[in-house]
């Protein structure tokens, strides 16, 4: 529980950070996973930059049709946001998932995103967003698709010299129904399997659905069958349980000691029932 | 851990088995490898980089063939340790021909120990499969190249 | 004349708030950790990664070559240093000789192999990282009935069938018993191996002063004079200038009743480089080589009567015991042969345990002790039976219980029930959770395809440890009281509480019997150079026994102030009260600091005294205390998934007199927790090459406080007569009764689907199967 030696900066500004991080540095900011893998020893960086110190990356703020979260802000704020409860209550709803409360308290969702734990929360809830993130290096801009984004077991589009900018969230549309539903591995806290919904019905059919998956194989994704199995229907008990069956096909699944791959696919299927049946419930 | 699975390579199957026995394909396969240096008959070393996430480590590792019944199967064993903890590898590969190709299906058991095994638990089956597909990807690649 | 003397109000019986809570709670106490010698270096061990493994070579060049080492020392170096000791001796018990480092090979992952001792923390952990170490793997075994099956490997190879002793047990006449028996039922039941996980892992400090041969040793520790005397022999230095220090100590719960390797390890090297060094335990070396708890396969057979009577048990024991043995290993499942009968007026009883080596770290006491495994395995067996003849079990129950009027009652196993009476605390349990109504609510749901189940379990259980004659190392208690000249209170208790509250529950009972207030009174424990020879805190024996002692002490203070009184106030016949001492006659009084001021100025002495206010006891029980209870667990099972949630909790303990109600609800709190980690939620996981999956609080989930359900608290009051304070412990009580509890309810859910026995933990998918299993 002893880490090997390290430099520790603190940037001055986000060209600064960038900087540094071009020079072979590694990006620290709330430190919730980094900070134990570096205890045991797993992880070994030599100098660190903290990001978390950037405090203009802390922000939530409406921006046209779309809400924009700064890389730097703690889960704590996202689940308490008047904004976001207000007009993106999903993403509220799965940072109040995330861990614990101090876990919370320093937590980024810039760090988080680009930890890409296949167990983590918000992959779920940014997958079924369709949200965008824009990366930055010292050289450049770009803005890429969650989809794009999560390419595989902590493994995303980022490259060693970019950084989360913001996470980009469309403003919900008032009638759709939103839910994150997760089945909390009981030592860590992460999900063995975690669900969002979005959902929306209108003329009893319902005309727009999706759902981020999270904690079942190696990384996130969104559940297209399951989804195209709900679009035009009416949203029965058997119409549910006829799109949850779907929500793992194609998928691997994992197995560990917590959870076999035959569970957890049962508990997606499960849990995706329950939370498109709350999902509905939550429709205008 | 159990490991199994079925790869195709677009190679004959008495290419294909060269191929996966040849040092420098299997140094670029085998993931984060930087070395490979042979030490005895059927037997190399090699220094392995596996990245994931924040942990990085280096294994130093013995790779042997084994049991070899041309073209058909062979066994692969790999044993390697480093700071993050260590690994064995066991695993039988079986080589039968598909159209063009070959259908290479392998067998085996993996087993690890020190700090990763008592944190990483839940990544293991995970990161095992991955770590295959990318083997078995930089062999398609390597195989494809062959041919061209 | 006649006289009012106003009593002022007694705290016996009060919830007082605990004392050592504000140091302890704002961070300013002192725990090993955050002691600071001077010169003070640190030291890394080096553990192996194998499970079973021949060292063939140890490479310490590297190490001590690296920057701020100033020693690495491996096995050779300690190996005449004497083994870590099993206290522990039973006819036949083979003791492998357990080395402070592990010499020729090594037997579980974490053994010991090298210490590296360096200026700093970092420095020490960077060279431990340099120590090369060729280990020749062999087969490694982890599950004791595999290890006593044919063909598996040798833990010991001196020993291949893997059994370190066999012990077997019979009471009354088991064989006529299960021959008369009209139904006998059968079940393996297992209580799976659990890490103790107290909040602060152990540590050692250890300062060597060479002229004066003298050694002190800071370390986390339930029995610091168990200790000095153990560490003093395996380093061989004189006892009486060997000296133990217990500062605060976060968390016990038995895992730090016990005499470890690094403890004289830190003695060794502190000797060796003639400098202070520090040893503070990783989480990750504290599940690896720190005890592990429980680790029982049971065979239980019941015979009985079709009306429920219960007329024999039949138990085997196959204890994992690990790679070695610790203080008190092999004892652990004696504990629980003891208790097999639970509260039941059974006599016939046959007992057979065989204790298994493993390729992990050893077995000892964890909270319990042997007994959670017993009142598991009677607890179960007796829902068993009352499934089995479609019996209520609340009323199997009664019908079985040793009657009220029987007591003192001779066990079957050889012990005698202090005092007891089962059916109160069953029955108000039963009140509390409107048994009935939940048994109608439950038929209801049953129709709607919904999973209610009610468990019960009625437990007694064997504290306040003990006789002498009964335990490896004395079982008796000290304490000394002493009333300094200016009349505060100084008490030095030989128990060594860590986290219980005896420094306010015993000052509660010098307020009470002197007349001062609490705020004069001191309680000390933990140091060796300060406090008599004690035995320490464990078996829940502190407050009966330490407790009793302390009484003891108090009533010759008494006698002796008493005597300065007369002097002043003409008569022996006095009250204690508001820190003065009154005549009862006459209502004069002196202070007590006024007397106490008089017996160290010795102006004039009463006849026959010395002068001074110190009395000394050190306290032998007749026999153990035997607390009992009902706690009834109301579970909801999430059909689809397994997922079991707890409606209600209640928990009726008897632990005769309570000296401070607050420190009994917070053991029972404590102790249900831990009965819940075991039954939904923990299990130490070994893989089969010996490596431990379950390796940090990622994937062992220890309780936290969101996860515990509201727990309804009761007691009823049978006071003990073994002591004069009536009191008969409750640190373990809550475990305890726990665990059956809520696998009864459980299993009492599933019953529809046939399902009879559910091994902890309870975990959703395990439960799922089951359900899955039973439908198909």
């Amino acid at each position: 529980m002893i880490p090997q030696k390290f430099e520790y900066t603190v940037p001055k500004n986000l060209d600064d950070a960038l900087r540094l991080l071009a020079s072979g540095a590694k990006p620290l900011a709330g430190g919730m996973s980094l900070i134990p893998m570096m205890k045991l020893r797993l992880a070994t960086p030599e100098r660190l930059v903290d990001l978390a110190k950037l405090k203009d990356l802390n922000y939530i703020r409406e921006s046209g049709s779309d809400l924009r979260v700064g890389a730097t802000t703690t889960h704590y704020d996202v689940e308490n946001s008047a904004l976001l409860l207000r007009r993106c209550p999903l993403l509220a709803e799965t940072a109040a998932a995330i861990g614990d409360l101090q876990v919370r308290n320093m937590g980024t969702i810039g760090g988080s995103v680009a930890h890409a734990d296949p167990a983590a929360d918000y992959p779920a809830a940014l997958q079924a967003l369709e949200a965008k993130l824009a990366l930055r290096s010292g050289k450049s801009e770009r803005t890429v698709t969650a989809k794009d984004f999560f390419e595989d077991a902590f493994t995303t589009a980022l490259s060693p010299e970019e950084i989360v900018l913001e996470i980009i969230v469309p403003t919900e549309d008032t009638a759709t129904g939103t839910v994150y539903e997760k089945v909390v591995q009981p030592a860590s806290g992460f999900a063995i399997v975690g669900i969002a919904v979005r959902i929306r019905r209108s003329a009893g059919k319902i005309g727009f659905a999706r759902i981020g998956v999270t904690g079942i194989a190696n990384c996130s994704y969104r559940a297209t069958a399951a989804e195209a199995a709900l679009e035009g229907k009416a949203g029965s008990d058997a119409d549910i349980q006829a799109a949850a069956a779907l929500v793992t096909t194609g998928v691997d699944a994992n197995s560990d000691l917590h959870a076999s791959a035959v569970y957890r696919r049962h508990l997606a299927t499960v849990h995706a029932a329950r939370a498109i049946t709350a999902a509905l419930s939550r429709c205008a | 851990m159990k490991i199994s699975g079925t790869y195709y390579l677009p190679l004959p199957p008495e290419r294909a088995y060269q191929l996966l026995q040849d040092p420098e394909v299997l140094a670029k396969a085998m993931p984060g490898c930087e070395r490979l240096e042979k030490i005895a008959e059927n037997e190399y070393r090699m220094k392995m980089k596996v990245v994931l996430a924040s942990l990085a480590g280096n294994f130093d590792t013995r790779v042997r063939i084994a049991d070899q019944t041309v073209p058909s199967s062979f066994r692969l064993l790999v044993e390697g340790s480093g700071r993050p903890g260590f690994l064995q590898g066991d695993g039988l590969l079986k080589l039968a021909p598909s159209g063009a190709g070959t259908e290479v299906s392998f067998n085996g058991d993996v087993q690890v120990g020190g700090t990763m095994a008592a944190v990483g638990q839940r990544l293991l089956d995970g990161t095992a499969k991955r770590l295959i597909k990318k083997f078995f990807e930089s062999l398609s690649q390597a195989a494809s190249a062959a041919t061209a | 004349m006649a006289t009012t003397i106003t009593k002022v109000e007694t705290l016996v019986g009060k919830r007082v708030r605990r004392r050592e809570d504000p140091r302890l709670i704002t961070g300013t106490a002192t725990y090993v950790e955050d002691v600071q010698i001077p010169g003070m270096h640190y030291a890394a061990v080096v553990r192996s990664p194998r499970a079973a493994a021949n060292i063939r070579s140890i490479n310490t060049k590297a190490a001590s070559e690296a920057p701020g080492v100033v020693a690495v020392f491996t096995g050779k170096d300690t190996e005449n240093v004497g083994p870590v000791p099993c206290g522990a001796s039973l006819p036949g018990l083979r003791v492998p000789h357990h080395h402070i480092l592990a010499t020729k090979r090594v037997y579980f992952v974490g053994h010991p192999v090298a210490v590296v001792i360096a200026r700093d923390r970092y420095l020490a952990q960077d060279a431990a990282d340099l120590v090369e170490v060729d280990y020749d793997v062999v087969p490694a075994v982890t599950e004791p009935e595999r290890a006593l099956s044919q063909g598996a490997p040798a833990v010991h190879p001196q020993w291949p069938d893997n059994i370190a002793f066999t012990y077997h047990q019979d009471g009354g006449d088991v064989d006529k018993a299960f021959a008369e028996a009209e139904v006998v039922v059968k079940q393996r039941i297992i209580s799976q191996r659990l890490i103790p996980t107290a909040m602060e892992t152990r540590g050692v400090v250890a300062e060597w002063r060479a002229a004066d041969r003298q050694l002190n040793i800071y370390t986390s520790t339930q029995i610091p004079h168990l200790v000095r005397t153990l560490v003093a022999g395996m380093l061989a230095l004189e006892e009486n200038r060997v000296r133990v220090i217990t500062p605060e100590v976060g968390g016990g719960f038995g895992s730090k009743l016990n005499v470890y390797a690094e403890e004289a390890l830190m003695g060794f090297v502190a000797q060796q480089i003639n400098r202070p060094v520090k040893w503070i335990e990783s989480r990750r070396e504290n599940f690896l080589c720190t005890i592990h708890g429980r680790g029982h396969v049971d065979y239980y057979e019941l015979a009985a009567k079709r009306d429920g009577t219960i007329l024999g048990i039949k138990l085997k024991i196959i204890q994992d015991l690990g790679a070695y043995h610790q203080l008190l290993t092999p004892l652990i499942p004696t504990l629980s042969v003891l208790m097999m009968p639970g509260i039941y007026n059974t006599p016939n009883v046959r007992a057979d345990i065989v204790g298994v080596f493993t390729n992990c770290v050893p077995t000892d006491a964890y909270r319990g002790a042997g007994r959670p495994e017993a009142t598991h395995g009677i607890e179960r067996m007796v829902d068993i039976l009352a499934d089995e003849l479609n019996l209520d079990p609340a009323e199997v129950r009664l019908k079985n219980f040793v009657p009220k009027d029987k007591f003192p009652f001779a066990t079957a196993t050889g012990l005698t029930y202090d005092s007891g009476d089962y059916a109160a605390p069953l029955k108000k349990a039963l009140d509390m959770v409107g048994y009935h109504k939940l048994r109608q609510e439950q038929a209801d749901l049953r129709k709607q395809g919904k999973w209610l189940g009610i468990g019960i379990s009625t437990y007694g259980e064997i504290c306040a440890i003990g006789p002498s004659p009964a335990t490896p190392a004395g079982g008796w208690e000290s304490a000394t009281v002493k009333i300094e000249p200016s009349g505060k209170v100084t008490v030095m208790t030989g128990t060594c509480p860590h986290g219980q509250g005896e420094e306010t529950s015993f000052a509660q009972i010098v307020a009470d019997e002197l007349g001062v207030d609490i705020d004069d009174v001191l309680v000390i424990r933990g140091d060796t150079a300060i406090v008599q020879y004690g035995i320490g805190t464990f078996g829940s024996r502190a407050t009966a026994i330490g407790g009793t002692a302390l009484y003891f002490a108090l009533q010759d203070l008494k006698a002796k102030i008493k005597k300065f009184a007369a002097m002043f106030l003409e008569s022996e016949e006095v009250t204690f009260s508001g820190g003065k001492v009154i005549s009862n006659s006459n209502g004069q009084s002196k202070s007590l600091c006024e007397l106490a001021a008089a017996s160290y100025r010795a102006l004039q002495l009463p006849p026959n005294t010395e002068p001074g206010l110190v009395a000394t006891r050190f306290w032998e029980p007749p026999n153990f205390t035997f607390p009992f209870g009902a706690h009834i667990v109301v579970t909801e099972i999430d059909g689809q998934t397994g997922e079991v949630k707890i409606r209600r909790y209640v928990a009726v303990d008897d632990c005769g007199n309570i000296i401070n109600p607050m420190l009994v609800d917070g053991q029972v709190h404590g102790g249900v927790a831990q009965g819940l980690g075991q039954a939904l939620w923990e299990q130490a996981v070994y893989d089969e090459n010996g490596q431990l999956v379950t390796g940090e609080l990622m994937d062992y989930a220890v309780p936290k406080a969101h996860m515990m359900p509201w727990i309804e608290s009761d007691h009823t009051i049978t006071p003990s007569p073994v002591n004069p304070l009536g009191v008969k412990g409750v640190g373990e009580a809550g475990t305890i009764g726990c665990s059956p509890a809520v696998v009864n309810s459980v299993v009492d859910a599933l019953s529809p689907l046939g399902v009879r026995h559910i091994d902890m933990p309870l975990t959703p998918e395990k439960i799922w199967k089951f359900m899955a299993g039973s439908r198909s």
